[in-house]
């Protein structure tokens, strides 16, 4: 039995939840096992490869041995997540103990992927039909813009005109978690929100198709066909156009959405109808396990606590505004400063100071993430500190213990409080005790039971 | 000498140079043929660049007396392929093949220029590893967003102690651009530069046993990122031959003479270093011979 439990926090957790025969269906398609095996952590990934021409289930002790004592502890995640995924699949045996051996599809089908490379199901169009397709830097404009509204709606709904074409409803299931609804005031953003914010795109992209995949069993579509559609879309080549009469029903109405979400570029001509992935769609699988950033930062941190963001993104400032206070902005910067109270303002809003200082490194401009540190020890400190500040004061529940009768009867229920540990200060010299609460009617027992 | 510490990362992303023995020579006589040999490689390669989308392979082949650039990874993603189509290999690696064949038939030519010198049937080892050298430079240089840098060596042949010099340096400044070189040697003798190459650089040795397992070997060992080498068992060197090859005969040697300026090694009294020009005294065997003549005089006084 895996021995870390699933909580459904990011794409990879959706798929290793879903019932086993479709995941065992899904495991038919070879791009969607190359997709998974990506996911996988590194260890894992090593695994599968040294399993993959075994045909005989190996002991788990002999795997045991493969890594060293500090590995331990990655050794279990690995088997965890491999066993989630019905990739690994468990064989106990009284005599001989646990062993593993490879899922026979998920086998087969790598090993025809790495002996003959993968066929995609649809080829891209010839360009002979003068059909003009966009240039890459234009195609990456277009998913940016669309994206771009994309968020800029998800938050800011209420106030703005419709940027995009997602319904109604739609929005309203991307905002489950990020908004609440307060009456008085427009929606305001959660916590989590706040977060989502500061993620970097491919999660939140995942968090995005991870909440419509859930919402597509009310709408009738099978969510393992939306899985294998876009883990196979995350195959194609950014910029080649393909032509939509290769796709099911289904799966015209997905790219449809996907278009509002910029992955997919539609466009028509006079016979056929196609599509152009764009890079959103391509790096679908680049990072589907954790959020690894390698785009090009544009935040310079001085350490006087102002920030110069090379940006013009609407979207940006936005993010920006939520921890620093904005001065001013210019056709191509945005000038900002770091005071106290916009991190308190911050910190009100929840988010942490962790999450504002892996924000500023992972999005620090290039000139100054070749510096070591990429962003000014006093300003992270700093931020560490001013969170500090907010967390002087921990409360805890207690009863505060007085007039012991005699000195044996005080130590008596010092030992005692500790022996379950609740005791939480004592002072011998006045016989005081404070004591949490959770532990003060087995205390007063005991104090009833020494007194007699 | 104790290995350097490489790098640490936070995710797998890899660069793989991938340097590949096509000594004609050795070919001739091994128990697996250069097809086989090649279809376990092909697949290995397939494999390490299924592991992760933004990973790369470069492969130089290391021929008798040139060595060139195969493939590249990073030059053929993103484009489709349409002439391999109908051939049945995958898209691929129909440049690749290609390209060694003509690289193949190119470094016969060479070596039949240079004619028949006496020379050991070794690879140009040190110009495959500083091509390595200069393209994982160039990766370097590109910015601080870049996969992480390894090698791996691919070898059969005998080494040739008149490259000693070259491939020292080499691993040296592998050694400073902390990029391990990782080496898989499936010839017949010991291979005392690829044992000191990861001994130095910090990677993995290996002599495959059966050659027909040779993929496996490689998925084990050599797929092995440089994050995850922390905490994977991974073959350690035992016993390195760290023997020399002196500079004038380029024979090696356990006992020998070196310059005090620039450590060259020689294997007999010379009047001056041939690489920096200092001058050298007397030799010190000379010395001792007529000091143990005085030695005996001493005592009167």
């Amino acid at each position: 039995m895996p021995q870390v439990k699933i909580i459904a926090k990011n794409f990879m957790d959706m798929v290793a939840s879903l019932p086993a025969i479709k995941l065992d269906k899904l495991y038919n398609n070879v791009f969607i096992c190359e997709a998974i095996l990506r996911s996988l952590p590194p260890l894992a990934k090593k695994y599968v490869l040294q399993m993959l021409y075994i045909d005989v289930p190996v002991p788990s002790t002999m795997m045991e041995e493969w890594v060293l004592a500090d590995g331990a502890s990655k050794h279990r995640v690995a088997i965890d997540r491999l066993i989630q995924l019905r990739i690994f699949s468990e064989i106990v045996d009284r005599k001989r103990g646990t062993s593993y051996s490879l899922n026979r599809t998920f086998q087969n089908n790598l090993q025809k992927h790495i002996i003959s490379g993968g066929v995609l199901p649809r080829e891209p169009m010839n360009s002979d039909n003068a059909i003009k397709l966009p240039s890459l830097q234009e195609l990456e404009a277009y998913a940016n813009k669309k994206w771009e509204s994309f968020l800029l709606q998800l938050i800011n709904s209420g106030h703005g005109e419709k940027l995009t074409g997602i319904s109604e409803s739609m929005m309203k299931i991307f905002q489950r978690g990020l908004l609440s609804q307060r009456d008085k005031d427009g929606p305001r953003l959660t916590e989590s929100g706040f977060q989502f914010l500061l993620m970097d795109t491919n999660a939140q992209l995942w968090y995005i198709i991870r909440e419509y995949i859930s919402n597509a069993e009310e709408r009738n579509v099978e969510p393992a066909d939306l899985i294998s559609f876009l883990l196979e879309l995350s195959f194609h080549v950014t910029g080649e156009a393909y032509n939509s009469n290769t796709l099911t029903e289904v799966q015209r109405k997905t790219l449809k959405d996907l278009e509002d979400l910029g992955l997919v570029k539609l466009q028509q001509g006079m016979k056929d109808s196609w599509f152009i992935p764009t890079k959103l769609a391509t790096n679908l699988s680049v990072s589907l396990a954790d959020s690894s950033s390698r785009k090009e930062g544009f935040v310079v941190m001085e350490t006087n606590f102002r920030m110069y963001a090379y940006s013009t993104s609407k979207l940006q400032c936005e993010i920006l505004r939520l921890f620093a206070r904005i001065e001013y902005q210019l056709p191509n910067l945005i000038a900002c400063a770091i005071t106290k109270e916009s991190l308190y303002n911050a910190f009100d809003n929840g988010i942490t100071s962790d999450q504002i200082i892996t924000f500023l490194q992972q999005n620090s401009h290039p000139r100054c993430a070749d510096r070591v540190p990429s962003i000014p020890e006093n300003v992270t400190d700093q931020i560490r500190l001013w969170e500090g500040d907010l967390k002087r004061i921990e409360m805890t529940q207690a009863h505060f213990y007085d007039e012991f009768p005699s000195k044996d009867v005080f130590e008596a229920a010092c030992d005692f409080a500790r022996e379950w540990g609740g005791l939480l200060w004592e002072d011998s010299k006045r016989m005081r005790l404070v004591v949490k609460s959770e532990i003060h009617n087995q205390m007063r027992e005991f104090l009833h039971t020494q007194s007699k | 000498m104790p290995s350097v510490a490489s790098k640490q990362y936070s995710d797998d992303v890899s660069l793989l140079v991938l340097l590949l023995d096509t000594n004609p020579l050795f070919w001739s006589n091994t128990s697996i043929t250069f097809s086989q040999f090649l279809s376990h490689v092909l697949a290995f390669l397939n494999a390490v660049l299924g592991l992760n989308q933004l990973n790369q392979v470069v492969v130089i082949a290391t021929g008798y007396s040139s060595c060139d650039y195969i493939y590249d990874s990073s030059l053929t993603s993103n484009h489709g392929n349409f002439e391999s189509r109908g051939t049945g290999m995958p898209p691929l690696f129909a440049s690749l093949l290609k390209k060694l064949e003509d690289f193949v038939t190119k470094d016969e030519e060479l070596s039949r220029e240079e004619g028949h010198e006496d020379r050991t049937p070794s690879c140009l080892l040190s110009g495959s590893l500083s091509m390595a050298l200069c393209y994982i430079q160039r990766v370097f240089r590109s910015g601080h967003i870049h996969p992480q840098p390894r090698i791996l060596c691919l070898q059969g042949s005998p080494d040739g102690p008149e490259q000693y010099v070259a491939v020292m340096n080499s691993i040296f400044s592998a050694q400073r651009l902390m990029v391990p070189i990782d080496s898989c040697y499936i010839g017949v003798q010991n291979s005392a530069f690829l044992q000191q190459a990861s001994y130095i650089t910090g990677g993995v040795h290996h002599t495959p046993k059966q050659l027909d397992g040779l993929f496996q070997y490689l998925t084990t060992i050599f797929a092995t990122d440089l994050h995850s080498r922390g905490f994977v068992q991974l073959p350690k060197p035992i016993g390195v031959d760290f023997r020399a090859s002196c500079f004038c005969h380029k024979k090696t040697i356990d006992m020998g003479y070196i310059c005090s300026v620039c450590l060259s090694i020689f294997c007999e009294h010379h009047k001056k270093c041939s690489t920096c020009g200092s001058v050298f005294g007397q030799s010190k065997l000379d010395e001792a011979s007529s000091v143990s003549d005085k030695k005996r005089k001493a005592p009167h006084t």
